[in-house]
């Protein structure tokens, strides 16, 4: 790296607090009682986390964001991978159709299937439950079509070795392919994740019951209650907000590097 | 023949779920469309082109496309405007520049509620932080969640806010990829700073202007959680976006059939902006020597 001119860097510095003042101010309140805040005096108070958790039932919601993120990532990168791998290294009768009918999921917006997969899970009898969170996004066409890509990267003479070995197809996915994509995967599984977890609308529409409600649902329902202005009791809902935000911002700063580089693969070639 | 039917094992999950929870809700979207139904009812009677129609007589409709065209139009310019203005200054790899990319970037991965709920605390008109500071200068204390022409521009400020990152992030990319002896030579031939970038490094990152300009358009097309976060649709419609429109209709006042054919007007809105797209992509410029 570049040695710095210091007034750059603190002028950069500056720039940046600036930008992100908003959440950090709402971060920094969330550690005020309301009384304070609305006199304008500083003070530090837990009290607001306390109530988030315990009154209104952010540890629930933490709970189901974490269980509904997690089951998609997995299940999400299982799929795409398996997948990825028969676009990758098989030529086969109705694969290109497959792989483009993938591809083309990219353009597919998703309200189109809002409604009709609210049916097919009322149906089920899945509305209410994880599995109606969880079964919509799985399917991740993006995911697919990247590792597809990546594996293409790797020299096939890996594979043949280990098939000239005895190995099976599953076991030269699980030994050959997958450690050598890890890179590829690790950002998918980032991508995919932090995309459940700020899922917004299906949730909202595939639950009622309190129980099962993500951040995201609680976090709006919370602010929602008291809707009038100045009846807002912000450091109770800024401390709730935090509590939605700091799972993903805690993994950002480990790895953003990452999140970035697989962003500018992804849109630019 | 176990080893043919190996790639179908393979890619089956992947494409059982792609069935069910993309492709066949086209259909049904299409069939449901053409009929009469509020999820409770047990038939669905058949009314041909009724919803359609409906919807195309509805202020409601010209209302949503008009403010989503509105917010298109002033928010995609105003976007790629300021991305691609500091995008160009933190090309170097210095500790700052990487700083400020990471603090840019950030809100495009935090949770659009929590930004739309923050967001909501710097615009409220009393002990807000816009509020506040116009406040201190000796300015008004507008309100501007309950104002139906500044609403809509709060919107168009998160949303902006939230994306930047994102615009930013690609305009590096595009930008790096002009290879630097262009610059010099332009240096070279005298041109002030200014200049060399409106005569070289627009015209040359225009291929990624065009990429960012359709997907940016189109995430406008479906812009929902700050608007059922932040305003409702409201004050007066004022904001009422398609996408917002849609889950009125369809799970407001459950109208399964006028919701489902607003869901395919949009979805071939929105489908045909994107096959706009991937012939940009496929014809995209090449500048090598």
């Amino acid at each position: 790296m570049k040695p710095e001119n210091p007034f750059v860097a603190v002028l950069s510095l500056v720039v940046g607090l600036l930008f992100l003042s908003p959440v950090l101010y709402s971060i920094w309140m969330s550690f005020q009682t309301a009384d304070d805040f609305y006199a304008g005096r500083v003070t530090f108070t837990l009290d607001n986390y306390q109530r988030a958790i315990g009154q209104f039932h952010f540890a629930r919601y933490l709970i189901n964001s974490v269980i509904v993120s997690g089951l998609v990532t997995v299940l999400g990168i299982t799929v795409a991978t398996l997948a990825a791998f028969a676009f990758a290294r098989f030529s086969f009768r109705g694969g290109d159709l497959m792989f483009g009918a993938t591809v083309a999921t990219l353009m597919i917006p998703s309200h189109i299937s809002l409604i009709p997969n609210y049916l097919t899970l009322a149906k089920a009898g899945l509305l209410d439950s994880y599995a109606g969170l969880v079964l919509p996004a799985i399917s991740n066409g993006f995911a697919a079509f990247f590792l597809r890509q990546y594996m293409r990267g790797i020299p096939k003479a890996l594979d043949e070795a280990a098939y000239m070995d005895g190995a099976t197809h599953l076991q030269v996915l699980w030994r050959i392919i997958v450690p050598l994509s890890r890179p590829a995967i690790s950002s998918m599984a980032l991508y995919i994740f932090i995309g459940e977890w700020n899922n917004y609308i299906w949730p909202l529409v595939a639950v009622g019951k309190q129980d099962l409600y993500t951040l995201q649902i609680g976090l709006a329902r919370l602010y929602r209650i008291n809707p009038g202005e100045g009846l807002v009791d912000w450091p109770l809902v800024m401390a709730a907000s935090t509590i939605t935000i700091l799972p993903v911002l805690l993994g950002f700063f480990l790895v953003e590097r990452h999140l970035v580089r697989g962003i500018t693969m992804g849109a630019v070639k | 023949m176990l080893r043919k039917l190996t790639p179908y094992l393979f890619v089956a999950p992947l494409m059982i779920f792609i069935a069910v929870f993309t492709y066949i809700p086209i259909l049904t979207s299409l069939n449901l469309s053409v009929r009469q139904w509020n999820f409770l009812t047990p038939d669905m009677p058949f009314v041909g082109l009724r919803n359609y129609e409906e919807l195309l007589a509805s202020a409601e409709f010209w209302n949503s496309l008009r403010v989503t065209v509105v917010f298109a139009v002033l928010s995609v310019p105003l976007r790629l405007g300021a991305a691609l203005l500091i995008a160009s200054r933190l090309l170097r790899e210095t500790v700052s520049s990487r700083l400020l990319r990471g603090a840019f970037f950030l809100p495009s991965v935090t949770s659009i509620v929590s930004i739309a709920v923050v967001f909501s605390w710097v615009f409220a008109t009393d002990y807000g932080m816009v509020n506040w500071i116009l406040h201190l200068v000796g300015l008004g204390r507008p309100q501007w969640l309950q104002d139906p022409y500044l609403a809509l521009w709060v919107l168009i400020v998160v949303n902006t806010w939230r994306q930047l990152g994102y615009d930013i992030v690609i305009y590096i990319a595009g930008l790096q990829a002009i290879p630097q002896e262009l610059y010099d030579a332009a240096a070279v031939d005298g041109g002030k700073r200014f200049d060399v970038f409106r005569r070289v490094t627009i015209p040359l990152v225009m291929p990624t202007t065009y990429f960012l300009l359709v997907i940016s358009v189109i995430e406008a097309f479906q812009v929902f959680t700050i608007v059922n976060v932040m305003t409702k649709g409201g004050p007066a419609g004022a904001t009422d976006m398609l996408v917002n429109l849609l889950y009125e209709i369809g799970f407001g006042l459950f109208d399964i059939g006028r919701g489902s054919a607003l869901a395919v007007i949009l979805f071939v809105l929105l489908v045909g902006l994107a096959l706009l797209k991937s012939r940009i992509i496929g014809s995209k410029v090449h500048y090598e020597a």
